[in-house]
This record gives structure tokens, C-alpha cells and sequence, in this order.
């Protein structure tokens, strides 16, 4: 657990790197902070695990202040990713891997297996990759070294600074998609730190969007899309507001806005799931001339994109008319 | 005759020394370098950390780096005396900056990245240092290392003009003596170690990841190895410690004729003349060889030792002038000619203690001299020709050199110009002979045996007769490099051993004979 109270972080005297930042993240949920350089995202991330200290405001990670701990022992129990991992040069996979249970001082079996067991769900076969050096592997491995020793000492936390910036687009796609299903997640508190809006979007349970040092909204991606709290925020996605709504809509969602169907007993040979999101969906109608099923559990729909498209609209809709009160997620 | 000896010969008779020099140069190179690193490496470190002391240590140790050795050694000096002490010191100073500037600029190019990765994984600045930046920097920081040592084994060689051994005796020796093979024997080796430890140096820095860190332990280790070399040559005893210059610890009428013919076997160490007088009168040193006119002899009231068993030849000086200038401009020789008879032992003295310990200007005391003796001329600006007068580093070539230029200026239509500091007679002669400069002031008994190199017969036929000596260097001189000896001026500036006249006193040693007694 992460959460941060009124948090300022002053450079210089007039004006605030970071203002007010207050937010809290649960075990098992993903925050993105996403902003453009200079919003102050990376300067929040680096005050958690005391990188940088903050001017005001108090920090609790696990429900304890993180001034109340030696900055070595706090962030031994937190795992940090960096952009350009920072693998140590003259250490090999393995020993980069073991630096932090070196660190805390576990016995060597145990961070043998440790590192093994690591590799292997990272898609690194130990007995080919333990003793090379970080040069000797391509960015996207390097990455998930770097992932895989934020992970060795298995923290409940976890901060990652760009941790995908640095490789190439098929690369990053690729990691990305192994980082999500990567069960040593689960129950993690994770921040992760991005100026990439899909990105964002498709990792974080919630994402907290910065602008000036502020924590401009924070919410779930559905949240920000369709209910923004300001100008800023409306801005900020309009040039991909389309893909971003319709990525994050579920058939679910837009379930109640569907006109009623005339035909429910014509079924498409393939029949979605309701948590499919509406851009799959569109993508599906091609294929199927017009026309998909999906399963809601309890009936099963059949409809076409136009039905889809005109449920979407009424949705966004309702969501702006209705503000707060409507249920988005 | 030792001329013929092939450089082989030499360096054979000379092994045991050639050993003991070379370890001491290994010793004296690496204590200093082990001091530097011990120092320079925390402070190369402690100034990646406080940025605000950063400029102001390079700053000093740069200026160091500045100084001319023989001057930083001769700084040593009042402070540390002679001997091994400061000669350590300043090799260390030396080898100082590139350490430091090594380890700081190591420590600050490791990437960023990585260590925001140390720290981020909870290291703490120990962790940091010793795992992390050390490791990374340590190519970087062994080159500066590298090149420490290398500066170090060269300025080590002037180790041998305060006392403190190396293969520097050899080198200047050779430098002093004009004898080749033992600058070849000095030079070669210590060429030969600065490229070997350059090359181990290097081997070290190209180590791969994986060895980096058996360097950081194997390093300090053979630091102290090699430290210890100093220490192996064990001084040998007597009481008295004598002060010899390299020039004198070679010569037949040095230190070679005191133990043939005295029998004498004192502890003896190579010392520069610039600063053995200062050595004596401090107690550093017992006996030293000095030169019988020097005017330190007087300022530090030492006493000069009889020579009875006569083997220092008579050492006049006269102007020795290439004889193509003396047929080209004939008013030359007459106006040189003018010092003859003017100047004796007591008189040079004195002029030598004007210059050497009240610091006058020797061009102001040679023009005093020359107006008392009612032989100074103003100059008459002639633009006939240029005479190029040289001298040896000696007060008293400082001051004939002068003395001629105002004879020149004032008596002919030539102009002269003074060409002094010519480091020994070697380079010295060399520069006549090759018409870089006209004429300098040499003395009869190292024409005799320096640069004639004489054999035993002839010098024992002559070496009791001022005057024949003269007349075998003048034929000599004539035949064999067109070189004239003009008239002695009529001083005898001879080798002599002199002490401290208290000490002298005490022991009742008057004559060089005497000493044998305190061995």
C-alpha cells in the first residue's frame, strides 16, 4: 500500500516540482502516473522510495511514514524499475538479478533458486543466460532483467520509472504484454511512470494524470476518457480519444444502451464474451459482415456495429449528463 | 683504458651496483606511488562527494605538478633534509594529481543510471562505492596510476642529486664523467622499467568485468612488494658520512683514487653540489667534495682537508676558445687575456660568496671586480661579430662568463652574448665542439682527465706539475678538436674534501689521511 498526503516538492524556492499531491494505491492495483516531462511524475515515484525527499507532506508505505525508516531498508523492500534499466555492467544476469537478497542478506541456495525460478517466468532459460553480462543481451532482455531484479526480494511494492521507454515499439508491445500477465503481480502495489498514453491505458487499474507539478485527475481510465475533471484533461486525450473510448468501453459497459434486438435466436458461429471491449468488437463485425453474438450471462445478444456505435454514443451521453452519479466501471 | 670498454663490459663490472641502484629506483617509485594512492584515491573520492572542494585540490595538486622536479626536491630540502625522505615526498606530490584527477573523473563517469540503480536497490554508500563505483572507475583510476608511474620512474632519477639512490647516480655520473656507457647504464634500465610497469599498468586496465575485482586486492598488495626493493640495499657503515656529487664518485682524482690510494671506505652517498655544502654545514653529512674556491666553502666555515697524498691534479682555469674564432677576430684572445693574473684562490672565493650565498647577480659582481681592477670599458656596441660565451653550472662559470662578455663589449667591435647553465662538462664541451657556443671556461685537470680521458701513465707523469699539465691539454686540445687554451687566469680550483671546521677540530683531522682513522 502507497499513499501519499498533501506531498510538495520544492527545487527551487518559487516554484513547486510537485503541488498537493495526495493519492493512495491498493495491493494488487496499478497506478500510471502519465504526463508529459516536466509534469512532475517522475519527481512523485522517486519521492516514494526516498531518491528524492519531499519539502512537505507525508509518505506511508505499508502504513508507515518512509521517514521513520533508513532509506536503505525502505527501499530494499521496494522494487524500482528504470527506464534505462541500470543493470550493473560488471555483474552478470544472475548476480544483477540477486542484488537486493544479497543486500538483506539471504543464504546462497535460497537466491539461487530464487533467481532461477525468476528467470524462467521471465523468459530467461537459466542455463543460457545466468552468466552473461547485460551487454551481451538484446534491450527487451535487458529489460526484463531489470524487471526481474525489482523483483527478487518479491516487495509488496513496486515503482517503475518509464520501464518500457527505452525500447523499440515491438519490443515494448511484446514486454509490455508478459508484464501484465506476469503473476508476481498479483498482489502488488505498483506506480508505474509513463508519458505513453496507450500505455497507460492498458496497464493501469487507475491512472493519475499530471500537469505542473499537479495531479490533474485520478481515476480509472474510463473515469478520465468520459468524465474529466478539467480542460487539461479533455485535452490531453483528444487526439486519440476514439481508439482510447472505444479500447476502454466493455460490451458490458454499453450494455443498457443497446437497442432492443429483434433476433436473439441467430447466433454468429462465434460468440463474444460481454468483457470484450467495443474496439475488439468493431474489429469482429468486419469478419462477420455486419453482424456479432455476445454473451451477457444471462442472455445473449446478437447486434450490429451500428447498434454498437449508436450504444456507445447514448453512454458518453449519459455520462456527461449525469456526472458523478453515473456508475462507469 | 675505459673508453674502449664495450658498454657489455661495463655493465658487468658495474652489476652490483646496476642491482642495487635499480632496486632502489623500483623502491623509491612504487613507496611514493603506494603514499599517493593511499592519499589520492580517498581524496579523489571525498571530492565526488563535497563538489565545493573539488577545484581547489585538483587546483593544489596541479600546481604541483607545475613545479620543476629538481626545484620541488630542492624545496625538500630545508624541510626534510637529503636522503630518502624527500625524495619520497616529492615523488609523491607528483604522482598526486593524476591520481586524483583519475579516481575523481573514474567516479563521475560511471552512468548515471547505474548508480540511481544502487541506490535504488538500497545500497548505502559503502555498498555503492566498493560494489558499484570503484569497480566501474577502476579502468579509468588505473590510468591514472599508469601514469603516475611512469612520470615517477623518470623523476626518480634526479633522486640521486639529494642523497636518495636510483639510477640516477648513473646518469648523472655519466653526464658528469662524460663516460657513455654509464649514462647508457643509468638510462637504459630506467627506460626499460617505466615501459614494463606502463605495460603491466596497462595489462591491468584491460582486465575483463569478471577480474575486476581480484584488482582491487591484488593492487595494494604488489604496490607493497615493490616498496620494499628500497629497502634491500643496506647502507654499510662507518661514522662519517660522506657527500660525493655523481662526477666525483667516478673519477680516478674522486672517490676512485680516495679508496685506491687513501684506502678509505667511507659510507658514502651521491649528492647534487647545489646542495651538499648546505648538507655539510647541517649536519647531514660529514665529508663532502667540494671544489676548493667554492664560496660556500667560506659562508658555511668548512675546512679543507690536505690532500698529501696529492692525487686532486691541479684544476686551473683558463678560457678555451675554437680556434677558427681566434683567426677571424685576432682582437679576441688580447681581450680575454686582460683577466689573466687578476684572480686567486682567496679572491675567487670571495667572488663565489658574493654570488652563491649573498645572492648577488654574477654579471653585477663580475662588473664590480673588473672596476676595482680598473678593466671595465664601457661598451662600444660593436656590431662585428657575435661571440657566444658558455659556462658550467659552477658560481665560477657564471662569473668569468660574465667577466668576458663585459671584456668583449668593452675591448672589441664584437658583441657577446652569454650562454651559462650548461649542465657538465659533457654538455658543455659538446657544445664547443658543435659551434654552438665560442669559448668557456674549463679547468686544466678535467680537460686532462674528462675530456681527454688521459691513461694512467700520462697522468701520473703529469698530474704534480701545473704547467705540464697546461701544456698537454693545450697540444692536445689543438690536435685533436681545433680547440685553444688561452693563459690559466691563475686560480686553482681543485677538488678537495673539506668538513665542518668544528667537527674537523674535534676529530684533529687536517689531512685526508686522517679520516682513515674514523672509519
Amino acid at each position: 500500500m502507497i499513499k501519499l498526503e498533501h506531498v510538495y516538492k520544492y527545487f527551487s524556492q518559487n516554484r513547486p516540482a510537485v503541488s498537493d499531491v495526495s493519492l493512495e494505491v491498493q495491493p494488487g492495483e496499478t497506478l500510471v502516473l502519465l504526463g508529459t516531462s516536466g509534469s512532475g511524475k517522475t519527481t512523485t515515484l522517486r519521492m516514494i522510495n526516498r531518491l528524492v525527499e519531499p519539502s512537505e507532506g507525508n509518505i506511508l508505505v505499508n502504513g508507515k511514514r518512509i521517514q521513520d525508516q533508513s532509506p536503505e531498508d525502505l527501499r530494499r523492500g521496494i522494487g524500482y524499475v528504470l527506464q534505462e534499466n541500470g543493470l550493473f555492467p560488471h555483474y552478470t544476469v544472475a548476480e544483477n538479478i540477486a542484488v537486493v537478497p544479497n543486500l538483506l542478506g539471504w543464504d546462497k541456495t535460497r537466491i539461487t533458486e530464487r533467481v532461477d525460478v525468476l528467470m524462467e517466468k521471465l523468459h530467461l532459460p537459466p542455463a543460457e543466460y545466468r552468466q552473461k553480462y547485460p551487454r551481451q543481451l538484446s534491450g527487451g532482455q535487458q529489460q526484463r532483467v531489470g524487471l526481474a531484479r525489482a523483483l527478487a526480494a518479491d516487495p509488496p511494492v513496486l515503482l517503475m520509472d518509464e520501464p518500457f521507454g527505452a525500447l523499440d515499439p515491438v519490443t515494448r508491445a511484446s514486454v509490455r504484454k508478459e508484464f501484465r500477465t506476469l503473476d508476481e503481480l498479483a498482489h502488488k502495489t505498483v506506480i508505474i511512470v509513463t508519458h505513453d498514453v496507450q500505455e497507460a491505458f492498458e496497464l493501469g487499474t487507475r491512472i493519475g494524470l499530471m500537469d505542473d507539478g499537479k495531479l490533474q485527475q485520478i481515476g480509472a481510465p474510463a473515469e478520465l476518457l468520459f468524465r474529466p475533471a478539467n480542460d487539461f484533461v479533455t485535452a490531453f486525450f483528444r487526439d486519440q480519444r476514439l481508439s482510447l473510448e472505444l479500447k476502454t468501453l466493455t460490451l458490458a459497459d454499453i450494455k443498457p444502451y443497446l437497442p432492443p434486438t429483434a433476433d436473439t435466436d441467430h447466433y454468429q458461429p462465434h460468440v463474444l464474451p460481454g468483457s470484450t471491449s467495443c474496439w475488439d468488437a468493431l474489429e469482429e463485425t468486419m469478419h462477420t459482415e455486419g453482424a456479432i453474438s455476445v454473451d451477457f450471462r444471462t442472455e445473449v445478444f446478437t447486434m450490429d456495429s451500428r447498434s454498437l456505435m449508436t450504444a456507445i454514443t447514448v453512454y458518453k451521453q449519459t455520462a456527461l449528463a449525469h456526472g458523478s452519479a453515473t456508475k462507469l466501471f | 683504458m675505459e673508453a674502449q670498454q664495450s658498454f657489455f663490459d661495463f655493465v658487468q663490472q658495474q652489476s652490483g651496483k646496476l642491482l642495487e641502484q635499480t632496486l632502489q629506483h623500483i623502491g623509491l617509485t612504487f613507496i611514493s606511488l603506494l603514499i599517493a594512492v593511499l592519499i589520492g584515491v580517498p581524496l579523489g573520492i571525498l571530492i565526488t562527494r563535497r563538489k565545493r572542494l573539488a577545484a581547489p585540490i585538483l587546483g593544489l595538486a596541479g600546481i604541483m605538478q607545475t613545479i620543476p622536479s629538481i626545484a620541488l626536491l630542492g624545496f625538500m630540502i630545508p624541510l626534510l633534509g637529503i636522503g630518502p625522505q624527500p625524495a619520497i615526498v616529492a615523488l609523491f606530490l607528483y604522482a598526486l594529481l593524476p591520481i586524483i584527477r583519475n579516481t575523481y573523473t573514474g567516479i563521475k563517469e560511471v552512468n548515471a543510471t547505474v548508480v540511481d540503480a544502487a541506490i535504488g536497490m538500497g545500497m548505502s554508500r559503502r555498498q555503492l562505492l566498493y560494489r558499484i563505483q570503484l569497480p566501474l572507475a577502476m579502468p579509468v583510476l588505473l590510468a591514472g596510476i599508469r601514469t603516475a608511474t611512469v612520470i615517477n620512474v623518470g623523476v626518480a632519477t634526479l633522486a640521486a642529486y639529494i642523497a636518495a639512490g636510483g639510477l640516477g647516480e648513473f646518469i648523472f655520473g655519466g653526464i658528469a664523467l662524460n663516460n657513455t656507457h654509464m649514462i647508457l647504464a643509468g638510462a637504459i634500465p630506467a627506460a626499460l622499467l617505466a615501459i614494463i610497469f606502463d605495460g603491466a599498468l596497462a595489462l591491468l586496465q584491460h582486465i575483463p568485468f569478471r577480474r575486476i575485482r581480484t584488482v582491487l586486492y591484488v593492487l595494494p598488495v604488489l604496490l607493497v612488494v615493490l616498496s620494499s626493493f628500497y629497502l634491500l640495499p643496506v647502507a654499510y657503515g662507518t661514522k662519517l658520512v660522506a657527500g660525493f656529487t655523481p662526477e666525483f664518485m667516478g673519477r680516478k682524482d674522486g672517490d676512485l683514487g680516495l679508496r685506491k690510494v687513501y684506502g678509505l671506505q667511507l659510507r658514502t652517498v651521491v649528492i647534487s653540489d647545489m646542495i651538499m655544502y648546505k648538507a655539510a654545514y647541517e649536519k647531514k653529512l660529514d665529508v663532502i667534495s667540494g671544489s676548493s674556491t667554492d664560496g660556500r666553502v667560506r659562508a658555511f666555515d668548512l675546512v679543507v682537508l690536505e690532500d698529501d697524498k696529492h692525487i686532486f691534479p691541479p684544476y686551473y682555469a683558463a678560457p678555451i676558445v675554437r680556434n677558427a674564432t681566434l683567426e677571424q677576430y685576432p682582437e679576441l684572445a688580447p681581450a680575454l687575456n686582460k683577466l689573466v693574473g687578476t684572480i686567486n684562490d682567496s679572491i675567487m672565493t670571495e667572488l663565489n660568496y658574493r654570488v652563491d650565498y649573498l645572492k648577488e647577480d654574477p654579471a653585477k659582481v663580475a662588473k664590480d671586480f673588473l672596476a676595482a681592477q680598473h678593466l671595465l670599458q664601457p661598451a662600444r656596441n660593436g656590431n662585428k661579430g657575435v661571440i657566444r660565451i658558455g659556462s658550467k653550472i659552477f658560481g665560477d662559470g657564471y662569473i668569468l662568463a660574465n667577466m668576458y662578455k663585459l671584456l668583449i663589449d668593452g675591448y672589441t667591435d664584437l658583441r657577446a652574448e652569454t650562454h651559462t647553465g650548461l649542465g657538465g662538462t659533457k654538455i658543455a664541451f659538446d657544445a664547443l665542439v658543435n659551434k654552438q657556443i665560442d669559448l668557456y671556461p674549463e679547468y686544466t685537470g678535467t680537460g686532462l682527465l674528462v675530456i681527454l680521458a688521459a691513461d694512467q701513465a700520462t697522468v701520473d707523469s703529469l698530474i704534480g706539475d701545473k704547467q705540464k699539465v697546461y701544456e698537454h691539454v693545450s697540444n692536445a686540445f689543438m690536435q685533436r678538436y681545433g680547440i685553444r687554451w688561452l693563459p690559466p687566469i691563475g686560480f686553482n680550483n681543485t677538488y678537495a674534501l673539506m668538513m665542518r671546521r668544528q667537527q674537523a677540530s674535534a676529530l684533529h683531522i687536517k689531512r685526508i689521511s686522517d679520516l682513515k682513522a674514523q672509519q
